[in-house]
């Protein structure tokens, strides 16, 4: 199958901190990958120059049939990485809502103000979406009347409603209560359930392992592991691996 | 319907109503006192104006002779300045708003040109005198050919100077959008001018509405200074000058004085609501 991201030789370094290291990764059609490892593992840098949130320091990176490397510099360059964009859906941890603007504003700002669409065709299809994640009846809200977990949801429906090739989510439960981290992976399931192809930078192992198709585990700027859930959860190859979710489990209890 | 509501009031109440009550009642007599202090203060202030000699045992203090025949019969004529205070005051502060977001977004530029333009400028006008300024409009620009009627040439000069100072306002507006809302932005595939008009920029705004409410009632106030320059009719200006023609220069001031302070309160009562508006918003 043909890969919707590929990412090949993708070097970063902060300074003179080499943070990835000649990262490789492909996700074809459809595929949920799950990015694990530790708090300055990469992880998230990874993918955030998937969309060049992060400008990556060498090496290409692909979405969907548009291809941005090195040599491209200036307009061209733009031209290229605001394509990425449009194809590419991102879900932060702080959420990122806009403050001023209504849950429904919101959603329907990317498709109106970037693609130019008709106002109410997007706001159908921002209702169509807001519906999926069950929060429809708070779209006349303004975000800091939400909780935690609705907002996230929001800002789920908000990426959705790009209609993405590649959904990018940056620890999208780390700053919630607990409580609330329930529908949150509850509606980035249903996702996936609806075929989307996801990359999910998570410390959910529970997720993980349920939903992901395939388990990359980073540590000092390397994917150090790339195996089906089941396999990695059982049998680790990685001391580190071990390590993570040795942890993960005294956590759980 | 009746029944049902008298029976309620009569519902022995409970511990934290009782506090709230009590609550209520404190801020209320905090309230009157205030106003009565005030009043007090207004009244000593009035009594300092009468002309009359007090007697307060062995001291005798003398308050100010006020001739009330001159205030009747040009009461008139100084209030005509309001108009043009208030016309100079609301022109000059759109003006400075221009100039201090340009200032402020040329501030937080990379571009060493634009950074030094909008540093430079904050620094030279935050380097001279206000009164020099206004001056130097009035006189440099003949000079070079250009014959702005006198309200311009003082909207140009106050405007310039509070675009100085309130550009530090828009600069801390602008900052208060933390990184993640222009990455949000970027993400749906927004472009730098999209992100600044859509997203920074209507943030920053509201941060810095209560601000510019504070300069804009500071510059009412400042728009006198134009009067210097005789060629704009505004408060000051004219109280200066029926006070002239006619020796009776501290009544014409203590005019003036009493529209300034009327207008500063109307405004502050504006700035009050819109303050508690905001502050209920969506932040």
């Amino acid at each position: 199958m043909v890969p919707i991201v590929k990412v090949s030789k993708l070097d970063k370094y902060f300074g003179r901190l080499h943070v990835l290291k000649a990262i490789d990764l492909e996700v074809v059609q459809r595929e949920v990958v799950c990015l694990i490892g530790r708090s300055g593992s990469g992880k998230s840098t990874l993918l955030r120059c998937i969309n060049f949130l992060e400008e990556p320091s060498h090496g290409s990176i692909e979405v969907d049939g548009i291809k941005v490397e090195g040599g491209h510099k200036g307009k061209e360059r733009r031209q290229f990485i605001h394509d990425v964009r449009l194809k590419t859906g991102m879900v932060f941890q702080e959420f990122n809502l806009f403050p001023h603007m209504s849950v429904l504003e919101n959603v329907i700002e990317g498709p109106v103000t970037v693609k130019g669409m008709d106002k109410n065709q997007a706001i159908a299809l921002a209702e169509e979406n807001l519906d999926n994640v069950g929060l429809l009846f708070k779209k006349d809200e303004y975000p800091n009347r939400l909780s935690g977990g609705q907002k996230q949801r929001v800002a789920i429906a908000r990426a959705l409603t790009m209609q993405p090739r590649v959904m990018l989510f940056d620890e999208p439960t780390s700053a919630l209560d607990p409580e609330l981290i329930g529908e949150v992976l509850n509606v980035m399931k249903k996702v996936a359930k609806d075929g989307m192809t996801m990359i999910v930078v998570t410390h959910e192992m529970g997720f993980a392992r349920e939903v992901a198709d395939r388990v990359l585990v980073m540590a000092e700027g390397e994917i150090i592991e790339d195996s089906k859930p089941e396999a990695l959860f059982k049998h680790p190859k990685d001391p580190r691996t071990k390590a993570l979710i040795d942890r993960y489990r005294t956590g759980e209890k | 319907m009746n029944l049902l509501l008298s029976k309620k009031d009569d519902a022995p109440k409970t511990q934290a109503e009782l506090l709230y009550e009590i609550q209520i009642r404190k801020e209320r007599h905090f309230r009157a006192n205030v106003a009565l202090s005030w009043f007090i203060l207004l009244l000593i202030l009035v009594m300092l104006f009468s002309g009359q000699k007090i007697n307060i045992g062995p001291f005798q203090l003398k308050t100010i002779h006020i001739d009330t025949a001159f205030i009747f019969n040009n009461m008139g004529f100084i209030a005509a300045g309001l108009q043009e205070t208030i016309r100079i005051s609301v022109l000059s502060i759109l003006l400075a708003m221009i100039l201090a977001l340009l200032a402020a977004l040329g501030r937080l530029s990379t571009f060493p040109p634009v950074y030094a333009l909008s540093t430079f400028y904050v620094s030279l006008i935050r380097g001279t005198p206000l009164y020099l300024q206004i001056f130097f409009f009035f006189l440099a620009l003949p000079q070079l050919g250009i014959i702005l009627p006198g309200l311009w040439a003082g909207v140009l000069a106050l405007g310039l100077n509070y675009g100085a100072y309130m550009s530090e306002i828009f600069r801390a507006g602008l900052s208060s959008v933390g990184k993640g809302q222009r990455e949000a932005a970027m993400a749906l595939g927004m472009t730098p001018s999209q992100t600044m008009r859509r997203v920074v920029l209507p943030q920053a705004l509201r941060f810095a509405i209560p601000p510019i409410g504070n300069d804009f009632i500071a510059m009412t106030k400042d728009s006198a200074l134009v009067s210097a320059t005789g060629f704009v009719h505004e408060l000051m200006w004219r109280s200066v000058k029926v006070g002239r023609a006619e020796f009776h220069n501290l009544e014409a001031l203590i005019m003036a004085a009493i529209f300034y302070w009327m207008m500063t309160i109307i405004l502050s009562y504006f700035q009050n609501i819109l303050e508690t508006r905001l502050s209920k918003g969506d932040r």
